[in-house]
């Protein structure tokens, strides 16, 4: 398929990677973080870092939605799926997130009414099938899903449907980067930015880290050249002792993003004074609510939620692995107590979680580490 | 237990992934446009973002939401 194919070419693959080899100062280590958990899973699936010289390393960040979803949060979707009445509704990932009495699988198991949905759009369906019942969709995501849910909470209000409502999770990604950068057992060299959520807010945004962290950033798409040039890219802004942002991912991302998106995410939501992740504790401004235009649409003002806050695992490290501390594998749990069948932390439940990417994909890769 | 999932490694349900794929028939009034994915699945896919657009076009969706056209991007 066109936009496809051509970025997964091998024999182009190997020429990308001769450039960096060419590109990295020998006796210099170099640390590179993907932002976005979709980069994750490409690199692994791919083989990505199977290219890269020794001291060119790859650092997983906290952009995957699922992830960082805390168990508290879990929690209030769970009681509000157990309400009489309710259907709830989510995307598959989160129907396996562990709270601290199950997950919403589990909750089905139970008996409460919870499906998988592909859509928010499909949530609304759902309402509209089941007037007699009351339907909640459980939000998650960045930039990229929160339109969708914008414009779904849009329909709803212009349509009148009464049974809808909406239990907001979304965040948006440039409050957990700069918590990162100011973390202080962070070290790292450049940025491959999130390619699909620059396609929302364009690569603007990004800017910050460059004019005030001084490290450079490469917004990058999602197949295994996209993300070898993207590397390349920032290897030759070291070298050059550059710092800026720079966007390999041109074909789909334009610079100013896509401003009707932002209306409507402007139109829909409001930033909530704080959101906790999981991992990264409190983070101020990088949440979002339903803005008082639709609070009636709003599952946690509809219904009520109990709002308690559960404290992570101890046995998982899934902090430490967003934060590009540790390495999946080097969880005391990774593999043994926490899997993708059973998984203790978030990391390990999404496809696009650091520890399921590296559980399924990455096991060759770490052999040849440990060697 | 894990929900079905035809990929073993990536659950198809996690609709945070992007997915390119090519308008088959647009219902204008409704914002919607039916689209076919690489894998030939069709899905109702929101088009409110991305302006007007005919059959054959190619977008990339995320959550059900066109958010680029992809043959325009680069312009």
């Amino acid at each position: 398929m066109r936009f496809v194919d051509e970025f997964r070419d091998p024999d182009l693959g190997r020429v990308v990677a001769g450039e960096i080899l060419a590109s990295v100062e020998p006796g210099r280590h170099y640390k590179v973080m993907e932002v976005c958990g979709g980069h994750t899973h490409s690199i692994y699936k791919y083989g990505v870092d199977d290219l890269l010289p020794a001291n060119v390393e790859l650092v997983h960040g906290p952009g995957c939605p699922v992830c960082v979803i805390p168990m508290g949060r879990v929690d209030d979707g769970i009681a509000l799926a157990h309400e009489p009445g309710v259907i709830f509704t989510c995307f598959g990932d989160m129907m396996r997130v562990p709270g601290s009495r199950g997950s919403l699988l589990e909750a089905k198991a139970a008996g409460a009414d919870v499906r998988m949905v592909y859509s928010p759009l499909d949530a609304l369906r759902i309402a509209k099938a089941n007037p007699d019942r009351e339907v909640v969709f459980y939000a998650i995501g960045f930039e990229t899903t929160a339109p969708s849910t914008a414009l779904t909470l849009m329909r709803a209000k212009a349509e009148g449907v009464p049974n809808f409502s909406v239990m907001c999770n979304h965040v948006t990604i440039v409050p957990p980067l700069r918590a990162l950068l100011e973390s202080p057992d962070l070290r790292l060299d450049g940025f491959i930015g999130p390619g699909h959520v620059c396609t929302v807010v364009g690569a603007r945004p990004l800017r910050f880290i460059p004019a005030q962290y001084g490290k450079p950033v490469v917004v990058a798409g999602f197949e295994p050249l996209d993300i070898l040039q993207a590397i390349h890219m920032i290897l030759v802004q070291l070298a050059e002792g550059r710092c800026e942002v720079e966007n390999q991912y041109t074909r789909v991302v334009p610079v100013n993003g896509n401003r009707r998106a932002l209306e409507v995410m402007a139109e829909v939501f409001e930033l909530r004074p704080h959101f906790e992740w999981r991992g990264l504790g409190f983070i101020s401004q990088s949440g979002l609510k339903l803005s008082p235009a639709y609070a009636e649409l709003d599952a946690e003002l509809r219904f009520g939620v109990p709002g308690v806050r559960v404290a992570d695992p101890k046995a998982c490290q899934c902090g430490e692995v967003l934060k590009g501390v540790i390495k999946p594998w080097e969880c005391k749990v990774f593999g043994t107590a926490c899997t993708p069948e059973r998984p203790i932390g978030t990391c390990m439940v999404s496809s696009e979680g650091a520890c399921a990417a590296y559980y399924n994909f990455g096991r060759f890769a770490r052999e040849r580490e440990v060697v | 237990m894990t929900p079905s999932c035809d990929d073993p490694f990536h659950c198809v349900t996690c609709s945070d992934e992007g997915i390119a794929m090519r308008v088959v028939a647009v219902d204008e009034d409704r914002a919607l446009a039916l689209c076919a994915a690489p894998d030939g699945a069709r899905s109702s896919i929101e088009v409110a973002l991305v302006g007007p657009v005919a059959p054959g076009d190619a977008l990339l969706v995320h959550a059900g939401t066109a958010l680029a056209r992809l043959e325009d991007a680069a312009t």
